[in-house]
């Protein structure tokens, strides 16, 4: 299943410049492995080796997958993923 | 807005971490919303680079401290203004002191040991804090409560030790910040006024002008407002500067 996946803009020069970006899989896990073969790179951005990086949220519209499942949360038609690092500049 | 919400505000004090991009604009427009106290901490010196986005300094004040620049400023447009410059940072050895001097404190600071160590202090001193942050087009705003999540480490747990996404994207696009500084001081009136502000992280995006808000939720495994909370002080080397410091 296709998913459309919103790149924040300080990793979109893993996307070629896209902010959005469309990836294959049944879970928040498939995606981001879909993301690494399409995107090198991508995944040590989102992932340890414990899971989603202490830094990066990763949603699921508007869940959080830390409270979803973490990477084996399950996707249905018409989900959506967005991506929020933290980031520290001003 | 009404007479009672301008006397709420005219006796309010807020505190502004950094006089960069960020708390430039929004100590401007906390001023001129009418909060009676700003105080501003801050150790940098005006800088050229910072021009373009630091909007209360002209050329003139390159050299000077930020905070001298930014109150004399601050009161040539409000002059009623009470302005508090502290030429300092923001350390954990000062950090609930300034904290609790304050009803809000507003987290405009450009580096993740003084975003970490404002959300510490004002937690352990019951403040509101309204943290923001910018880097090139992308931009965040939260507001947190005076007792807790959920919070800045409910949402990110602490400082990056590696890899963080920002470290290789230095650089501020001026707008941004100042969308970014208009949301923070936006929020902290509303808290200010008692609005339930709280619990939704804003973001936006400065090339497809796309804004959002997102509900979050509070951890239970959080430091800083989980049970048991693993934050009772500040200890120094939690905020151990990393390499992804910028």
């Amino acid at each position: 299943m296709d998913t459309i996946v919103r790149i924040p803009a300080p990793l979109r020069s893993l996307t070629g410049g896209a902010d959005e970006v469309v990836a294959s899989g049944a879970t928040v896990g498939e995606i981001v492995a879909d993301l690494e073969v399409k995107h090198p790179g991508l995944r040590d951005r989102l992932l340890d080796a414990k899971g989603v990086r202490r830094f990066i949220n990763i949603y699921v519209g508007e869940e959080d997958v830390r409270f979803t499942g973490g990477l084996e949360t399950a996707l249905k038609a018409g989900d959506q993923i967005t991506i929020v690092p933290a980031i520290a500049g001003g | 807005m009404t007479m009672s919400a301008r006397l709420v505000l005219a006796g309010s004090r807020v505190l502004v971490v950094g006089a960069g991009g960020l708390g430039c604009p929004a100590a401007l427009a906390l001023a001129r919303s009418g909060v009676g106290t700003v105080g501003i901490v801050d150790d940098d010196l005006v800088e050229l680079p910072n021009l373009h986005r630091q909007i209360l300094f002209g050329e003139e004040d390159v050299g000077r401290p930020k905070v001298e620049a930014a109150a004399a400023a601050l009161i040539r447009v409000v002059p009623e203004l009470r302005v508090e410059p502290h030429v300092a940072r923001m350390l954990p050895h000062n950090a609930v002191a300034l904290a609790s001097r304050y009803d809000v404190v507003v987290e405009a600071s450009d580096n993740f040991p003084t975003k970490f160590l404002a959300a510490d202090a004002a937690r352990l001193a019951r403040k509101a804090i309204v943290h923001g942050a910018a880097v090139r087009w992308h931009g965040t705003a939260l507001a947190v409560g005076p007792n807790g999540g959920p919070c800045y480490r409910c949402l990110f747990e602490d400082l990056p030790r590696e890899n963080a996404p920002n470290c290789a994207e230095a650089g501020v696009v001026g707008p941004v910040v100042g969308v970014v500084a208009a949301v923070q001081a936006d929020l902290a009136i509303s808290i200010l006024r008692g609005e339930p502000v709280f619990g939704v992280l804003f973001t936006f995006d400065g090339l497809s002008l796309e804004a959002r808000r997102r509900s979050i939720q509070g951890r239970a495994a959080c430091a800083l407002c989980g049970t048991p909370r693993s934050i009772q002080r500040i200890e120094a080397s939690r905020y151990a500067v990393t390499r992804c410091d910028i």
